[in-house]
């Protein structure tokens, strides 16, 4: 089988993580063993930690996560268009520019809904 | 579907083994442009950054390990080996030691397919802008999984900043680099070089340069976008409670992230490894690359912090339009006939 | 040698996959998706989309995967645990089982019956300049229905989500 870029690819990741992982079960083993309280306590500049880490916060951004997935399709379809794009007759070229002007409303109500903080 | 009669003798295997192991591409792999290239420019950069910040700063940085404290890198490293891997009670070690694993495996993906010169790439593959850019996509999820599975706040609150910050800048990202898509007409990144060779990608697309540039900071979480990091604020961020061998495994990952995104730079807006030929292909190629890195360094010591929600809006609204704006002036660009210089 | 990496893809699919559904913790489990989404991107490189499998990668296991890590990160538990612990139900795995293996039977039947051609089809990898071309040109109607689609969902989404919070935080915002 040739040397194509992918088993190239998955050789060097091998490789990396070769390399890595003996680091890392050196530092378990090299590691105190057994629990103490002040040692294993968050860290939080010597105050003691009070309450629940895992809480609801920046919750007013998640639209931004959506759009994102929204953009990253989008992404997808524009590169294929922009590496044809001098292939294209004139017309149709600017087809595919729609389909991003479709997805500039709702990218205006998720940057609406975003900036108020009180509905999440 | 057939039968699964192909499956491979042990043999072929092993000759396919050791094909790879003593093919050219394997010392590419393991030396130039690979494995010891991002390790060793990693540990160079962290030097590099300390001195930089350190004279912008008047002071001196690392003085005495080695002359001009070049060692420092190697001595911190052989220190935070030898330091305890304190994970917290509430912490999850395993999912974290694998996340620390995983930034490594992520942040040294790209070099893959990065040329250092002509011909001098490990893997030229045909979509290679797009293997960079999906390599670069994986990292907020990693961010946030270190930031949720250390249970503490810093870390926590760190990784959702660092998650929204990068996603909300890899669309400008990816849209700024559409423009030399367009006038290239290829994903693969030799050619985008080899496109270069009457003028770089920096004189027509200048917008998408200065875009392209931004989201990098951006997706490197360095000043001006530094929130999730926030010394002052939240420790160390989302690598807060990464300690011993798991944080040097992560330093070393943004590191590496930072070489890989200013050779990225230097392929798509410098021209790569072109130059007169006074020094070879590798050479310029790395000149150009340390001196992106050392802008990107001088920029954090010379910048305030830009606040979280000023930070996505700016992302989302102006660095997408002009984005955009790019890709229409490479549209009139191309409607115009210009891009006769840039197709080989 | 390529069955070896399908073989390898395919055990990574169906192990994380499995493992993604045992898991105690809905984080784990979610790490197993993206375990196994990044196994589905590795069989379209071997179908030869290599340009999908990036896609795959970035629009998966970089996007979505992380709106199903935030979603279970960010659901107010009261209890502390949102999986219960449940008596494993011993008649459902041996149910799994047989099902498995009538699956098995059925494909060989299939196989023996209607035998396929033996030769693998040629390997095709379409160039990306066609498929732009191609969807700029013939599918632009549909891609533009596809964006209408993406809004509606989008926006509908967001209200749903929105109006979620609204009924219960009366006057207290949280």
């Amino acid at each position: 089988m040739a040397l194509d870029s992918w088993t190239l690819f998955v050789v060097f990741e091998l490789l990396i993580f070769l390399g890595i992982f003996p680091l890392l079960v050196f530092g378990w083993l090299m590691g105190a063993k057994g629990r103490d309280p002040i040692r294993d306590a968050p860290f939080e500049s010597g105050q003691t930690h009070l309450g629940e880490a895992r809480q609801r916060y920046m919750m007013q951004y998640y639209p931004y996560l959506i759009m994102f997935v929204v953009f990253d399709v989008v992404a997808m379809f524009l590169f294929t268009w922009g590496l044809a794009f001098t292939a294209l007759p004139f017309a149709q070229g600017f087809l595919l520019l729609v389909f991003l002007v479709i997805l500039v409303a709702p990218l205006g109500y998720a940057l609406y809904l975003s900036s108020k903080t009180e509905i999440w | 579907m057939r039968r699964l009669q192909g499956l491979p003798a042990l043999d072929e295997i092993v000759s396919l083994a050791v094909r790879i192991i003593t093919s050219r591409t394997f010392l590419e792999i393991l030396v130039f442009p690979g494995f010891l290239n991002i390790t060793l420019s990693a540990a160079f950069l962290t030097w590099l950054e300390r001195k930089v910040i350190a004279r912008v700063q008047l002071r001196i940085g690392p003085l005495y390990a080695g002359m001009w404290g070049i060692l420092q890198p190697i001595a911190d490293g052989v220190k935070l080996m030898f330091k305890e891997m304190i994970f917290p009670e509430l912490a999850d070690a395993r999912l974290l030691m694998l996340c620390a694993l995983s930034l490594m495996l992520i942040a040294a993906a790209p070099v893959v397919a990065i040329p250092f010169g002509d011909g001098l790439v490990i893997a030229n593959m045909e979509i290679g802008l797009i293997y960079v850019f999906a390599a670069v996509s994986l990292f907020p999820t990693v961010i946030l999984l270190i930031g949720w599975g250390s249970n503490s706040k810093y870390p926590f609150i760190g990784g959702l900043r660092s998650l929204f910050q990068q996603v909300s800048y890899e669309i400008p990202m990816w849209f700024s680099a559409l423009g030399i898509v367009m006038l290239t007409g290829s994903l693969n990144l030799t050619e985008i070089v080899k496109a270069q060779q009457n003028i770089w990608f920096l004189v027509p697309q200048v917008l998408g340069f200065a875009v392209f540039f931004t989201t990098v900071l951006a997706e490197l979480e360095r000043i001006p976008f530094d929130l999730p990091e926030a010394e002052t604020e939240l420790v160390m961020g989302w690598m807060t409670e990464l300690s011993g061998v798991a944080f040097m495994i992560g330093f070393l990952a943004m590191y590496i992230k930072l070489y890989l995104m200013s050779a990225l730079i230097t392929v798509l807006f410098l021209g790569g490894w072109l130059g007169p030929p006074l020094l070879p292909d590798p050479v310029w190629f790395l000149v150009k690359t340390f001196l992106v890195s050392s802008v990107i360094v001088i920029i954090r010591g010379s910048f305030p912090r830009v606040r979280i929600d000023l930070l996505l809006k700016a992302g989302w609204t102006r660095l997408l339009l002009l984005a955009l704006a790019n890709i229409f002036v490479t549209v009139i660009l191309i409607v115009l006939g210009l891009d006769w210089m840039w197709r080989v | 040698m390529p069955d070896l990496a399908f073989l390898a893809l395919s055990g990574l699919v169906i192990i994380s996959a499995i493992f993604a559904l045992e898991a105690k913790e809905l984080i784990y489990g979610a790490v197993g998706l993206a375990f196994s989404l990044i196994g589905v991107a590795g069989v379209f490189v071997l179908l030869g989309a290599e340009y999908l499998a990036m896609f795959q990668v970035s629009v998966y296991v970089g996007a979505v995967v992380v709106l199903i890590l935030f979603t279970i990160m960010l659901v107010r538990r009261e209890s502390g645990r949102i999986v219960e612990e449940e008596e494993p139900c011993r008649l459902g795995r041996a149910g799994m089982l047989i099902a498995g293996l009538v699956a098995v039977a059925v494909a060989e039947a299939m196989l023996i019956l209607a035998p396929l051609s033996p030769e693998t089809p040629e390997f095709y990898q379409a160039p990306l300049r066609e498929l732009g071309r191609s969807l700029a040109t013939s599918y632009s109607v549909a891609l533009v229905i596809l964006g209408l689609l993406i809004g509606a969902t989008v926006v509908g989404g967001l209200t749903l989500a929105k109006i979620d919070r609204e009924e219960k935080a009366d006057g207290t915002a949280q």
